[in-house]
């Protein structure tokens, strides 16, 4: 059985969801631990730090998500949905984080979201033959 | 970016980029299906050594993230989709073709120009 282009869309958005949820979490755990040491103590305020484990929890929900699309999809789009979680990251740090880009950053970040689209039709086109 | 950032930046290239070597060779090697592919993965230690790796780079990347902001630090941990192909063409053979040199040199002038500001 073929699943529906629903079934995608929703597995896109829920991987989407989960990686950038995790990736918040990490930030919140790393601005609470703060400052960073390379020690023992600053290990122990990450391991005490309630943020890491809500970063481990969109792990665990993104690699399900991600485990469950690469059954039924093509290799490419996983890869592009998997990797275009950058962008939504991006929404998330200037709306809740307030950072800003400057504007050669954000013409980077264009070319890096064009390059990570490049490959996604690559591995789409030829993955069987470039294997 | 300075220099502690850069060796954290560093960090969580080298050991993604051997996380997910190490977890490909677990699977490329490994005979059988389900369960048995599952033990013959067990039975080397590439699963194990990607393991590692990921648990390292856990910590790197959240050293990372205490130096730099959260956006800047996606867009640069973006080149490990870089290390990893390059990573695949030494160890596996995979090749490396013209759309896909495009594609990974849009990704490094991106990262070239986010890590100036």
């Amino acid at each position: 059985m073929k699943p529906s282009w629903r079934y995608y869309v929703t597995g896109f958005l829920v991987l989407m969801a989960f990686d950038t949820l995790s990736q918040l979490c990490f930030k919140l755990a790393a601005l609470h631990a703060a400052p960073f040491a390379a020690d023992g103590p600053w290990l122990l305020r990450v391991a005490r730090e309630p943020w890491v484990y809500g970063a481990i929890a969109g792990y665990l929900g993104a690699f399900v998500t991600y485990m469950g699309l690469l059954r039924h999809a093509p290799v490419g789009p996983v890869f592009a949905a998997s990797h275009l979680n950058v962008v939504s990251v991006l929404l998330v740090s200037a709306w809740l984080l307030h950072e800003r880009l400057s504007l050669p950053q954000s013409v980077g970040a264009v070319l890096i979201v064009f390059g990570i689209l490049v490959l996604a039709r690559t591995e789409r086109g030829n993955d069987a033959a470039a294997r | 970016m300075s220099l502690n950032p850069f060796l954290a930046w560093l960090a969580v290239l080298v050991f993604d980029t051997c996380g997910q070597l190490a977890f490909k060779s677990a699977a490329h090697h490994a005979e059988g299906d389900g369960l048995a592919h599952w033990r013959a993965m067990a039975a080397r230690p590439w699963l194990w050594l990607g393991i590692v790796a990921f648990v390292v780079e856990f910590i790197a990347w959240l050293a990372f993230l205490s130096l730099v902001p959260l956006a800047e630090a996606v867009l640069l941990a973006t080149l490990n989709m870089v290390t990893v192909m390059l990573g695949g063409r030494l160890l596996f053979d995979e090749k490396l073709t013209p759309r896909r040199m495009a594609g990974v040199l849009l990704i490094a002038s991106g990262v070239i120009l986010v890590g100036l500001g």
